[in-house]
């Protein structure tokens, strides 16, 4: 019972990672119909600036804040300079761009700030020191049934629920989210109401890279430390746990990507002989094959289904 | 003075021109009919005007020269367009359909709700159906919403693409005299696309023939009506 619920415990933290990586995913897919490889890239700068704002003595809540800030204008910038002028030309090209802004920013990030580059950087590169948000000392414990359950998992977790409910009221409850889903719905009636899309895709893409940074700063608390590599296989764990929770549902995109972390501890866990921890990777393809096979628009996406 | 006026307007996809060089006029509170035969360029004009694609050419709305401006502008100027094949947002409800459709009004969210109690009103079926998804309407359902959706933004010009596409002659009907009260009550200016035209005929103030990208004929109704040729091709009578 111990071992299970800290492993729930900690798949769910994981899984909070995997959920705000697939929601960045889903909300740009959303807009434009775009798979954004460069998802977890975007994410890992804005995560190293996190660390240099903290090395700059700054408090790490305002260093995540800023460095949402900085993550919202790489992704702005991404969509208004790279995506838009390339998707008008070819919207297959779009799918190199971002393929070539995922091998850029993890250069860039090599350049400023040390280690090895692609494609050994997930082995070799320099290990930077990272703060976790919450408090993460050994004795930071509350006891949960008789369990020992770290304040930090629960701090996570409590974070990842707070900005899936923001993000449910933005998309819900304002004029920009109607606009957001009118354009996800149908782009050219959307400029037919005098919806500005360009505004929308651009902030789309500014608001997936920032909440894409909440993701880097959360993962790399829980490594202790941000590194080159640091945001590969999270970004392989949060479009499985889109795939899962449907790619047009940011709904389905938190269910999925805690559903994908819990799933991948509890195996790495009870069935360590012959999964272990190497081979966790490959539950998350085991989760995409059989979702595609079984329910390809995932649990909450909708088929697109229309009377005419 | 005329509410909207193009002059020498052209337009087209890449390299193929489809519009080459068409002048045509709405009078405030005008019902005017555009006539023409799949492929003469009805829905290349209506895009041109909206401002969805490049185009040479006079555009005027209210004396303000509009052939450059966005899309959203343009709506801001009172131009609202019910595109071809409805184009209704399916996965959002019907009344989030509405409400997208007031996007440029903004910050009056208490006659932006009146206004779609109206055409609930209106439409009795739309609000029967507010909560549904409204990909899941009928044809005609979803026609209804995409002109009660354009005219949530209060325009005084409705350009409408062909809205007897795929409805019953009923349904068509209906719309129509929907269309034809709003013009003559609420004084709101309507410049209608169509193929087959009879449906519409008794509506119109003035007709427009296109055919190929050019005008080839405009006139009163009675004018064109009275025309054995035309009335053949484009009436079926």
């Amino acid at each position: 019972m111990e071992d299970f619920l800290q492993r729930l415990v900690d798949g769910l933290s994981y899984g909070s990672v995997y959920a705000l990586i697939a929601l960045g995913l889903v909300i740009i897919y959303r807009g434009t119909g775009h798979l954004n490889f460069a998802q977890g890239e975007m994410a890992l700068f804005s995560t190293y600036c996190v660390y240099q704002f903290g090395e700059w003595g700054i408090p790490v809540w305002i260093a995540l804040v800023l460095g949402m800030g900085v993550g919202f204008a790489v992704g702005a910038v991404s969509e208004v300079a790279l995506v838009r002028p390339i998707s008008k030309k070819s919207p297959f090209a779009v799918f190199v761009v971002t393929l070539g802004l995922f091998t850029f920013l993890n250069w860039l990030d090599g350049a400023i700030w040390g280690g090895q580059q692609l494609p050994s950087s997930a082995m070799g590169s320099t290990q930077l020191r990272f703060p976790s948000l919450f408090p993460a000392e050994a004795d930071a414990l509350w006891n949960v049934f008789g369990v020992a359950i770290r304040q930090e998992r629960v701090g996570i977790l409590a974070m990842v629920l707070v900005i899936s409910g923001l993000l449910y009221l933005l998309f819900n409850r304002t004029t920009f989210g109607l606009a957001m889903r009118a354009v996800a719905s149908n782009t050219e009636s959307a400029k037919l109401v005098g919806i500005r899309t360009n505004v929308v895709l651009m902030v789309s893409w500014g608001l997936a890279a920032a909440i894409g940074t909440v993701g880097g700063v959360v993962m790399a608390g829980l490594n202790s430390n941000v590194n080159l590599g640091l945001m590969f296989t999270v970004f392989i764990y949060g479009s499985a746990a889109a795939t899962l929770g449907g790619f047009d549902s940011p709904g389905g995109a938190v269910v999925g990507g805690l559903i994908i972390g819990v799933v991948e501890n509890m195996a790495a866990g009870y069935v360590q002989d012959w999964i272990g921890q190497e081979m966790k990777l490959a539950v998350a393809f085991l989760v995409i094959l059989g979702v595609l096979l079984v329910r390809p628009s995932g649990l909450f996406g909708t088929a697109k289904v229309e009377r005419v | 003075m005329n509410l909207l006026s193009v002059k020498g307007l052209s337009a087209g996809y890449g390299p193929v021109k489809v519009l080459d060089g068409i002048d045509l006029e709405v009078g405030e509170g005008e019902f005017v009919v555009m006539l023409g035969a799949n492929g003469a360029g009805k829905t290349t004009t209506m895009r041109a005007v909206s401002g969805l694609i490049p185009r040479h050419g006079e555009v005027t709305f209210d004396g303000r020269d509009i052939h450059r401006d966005s899309p959203d502008s343009i709506v801001r100027a009172g131009v609202a367009q019910v595109p071809q094949g409805r184009g209704t947002f399916p996965e959002l409800s019907v009344a989030d359909n509405l409400m997208a459709g007031a996007h440029v009004r903004h910050g009056k969210a208490a006659e932006v709700r009146a206004d779609i109690e109206k055409w609930f009103g209106v439409f009795p079926r739309l609000g029967e159906r507010r909560d549904q998804r409204a990909g899941s309407l009928s044809g005609g359902e979803q026609q209804m919403l995409a002109i009660a959706r354009a005219l949530m933004s209060r325009p005084r010009l409705l350009l409408c693409d062909e809205p007897s596409l795929g409805l019953a002659p009923l349904i068509t009907q209906e719309l129509f005299a929907v269309l034809g009260r709003l013009n003559k009550d609420d004084g709101l200016s309507v410049l209608l696309v169509e193929q087959n035209a009879n449906l519409a005929m008794h509506l119109a103030s003035r007709v427009y023939l296109l055919e190929t990208g050019r005008i080839v004929a405009s006139g009163s109704a009675a004018e064109i009506g009275a025309d054995d040729s035309i009335r053949k091709a484009y009436l079926g009578f």
